[in-house]
């Protein structure tokens, strides 16, 4: 039986909750799972195109000890994720609206598949599970 | 011929392992055997899991000093 998709709304700019999210999307997206993740509020802060690691991630007890130990990194696992898995990621309409941002030229490049809307995410999401972070 | 290589992923932390075991798995042959080396504990219990959920085989886990070799065959 096909597993059912799974629908991540990322809102959470701290590094732990941005990790957290990119191992939930990649390790469900390689175990024959469909992902779709929504990137909002101040997540979306961290996938600025350009950033270094030191300007991406801050904040949460475990961010020192990601940035110097052989963690993963998050944007990395995203990409992962997508590149071998069934995953789709969005960006908010409205962040981006407020940031005067588009997805091409502001964000993380070959990651977003587009800006989308909450209402048609969350309509979307109806099909399977929701979880927020 | 099946082939058998090795990838060190000691020193990585959970989900590095088993990511960098799927980027091998796309690459192999049917028959294939990839080996992991891991320090990470979790991940000596995840890939297993992972393996017979997505349907390749799982040949054993061996554990020495704190670093797990852990071979895996491509089934499909």
């Amino acid at each position: 039986m096909a597993s059912k998709p799974l629908f991540i709304m990322l809102c959470s700019g701290e590094h732990e909750k941005i990790q957290l999210a990119a191992m939930i999307a990649s390790v469900a997206a390689v175990s024959d799972r469909p992902v779709q993740v929504f990137v909002t509020m101040n997540a979306l802060l961290a996938f600025e195109r350009g950033l270094t690691p030191d300007q991406r991630y801050h904040g949460g007890h475990f961010h020192e000890l990601f940035m110097t130990s052989k963690v993963p990194d998050a944007i990395e696992l995203f990409a992962q994720g997508k590149m071998l898995g069934d995953m789709k990621m969005w960006a908010c309409s409205m962040v981006l609206d407020l940031k005067h941002w588009e997805t091409d030229t502001h964000l993380v490049e070959d990651l977003f598949d587009g800006p989308a809307g909450l209402t048609v995410f969350l309509a979307d999401a109806e099909e399977g599970e929701l979880i927020t972070i | 011929m099946a082939e058998r290589q090795t990838i060190d992923a000691r020193g990585s932390f959970c989900p590095g392992p088993l990511m960098e075991l799927i980027a091998a798995l796309k690459l192999a042959s049917i028959g294939d055997e990839i080996e992991v080396l891991s320090s990470d504990k979790g991940s000596a219990a995840d890939i297993p899991a992972w393996v017979n959920k997505v349907g390749h085989s799982y040949v054993g886990t061996t554990e020495k000093d704190g670093c797990w070799s852990i071979v895996v065959r491509k089934a499909k």
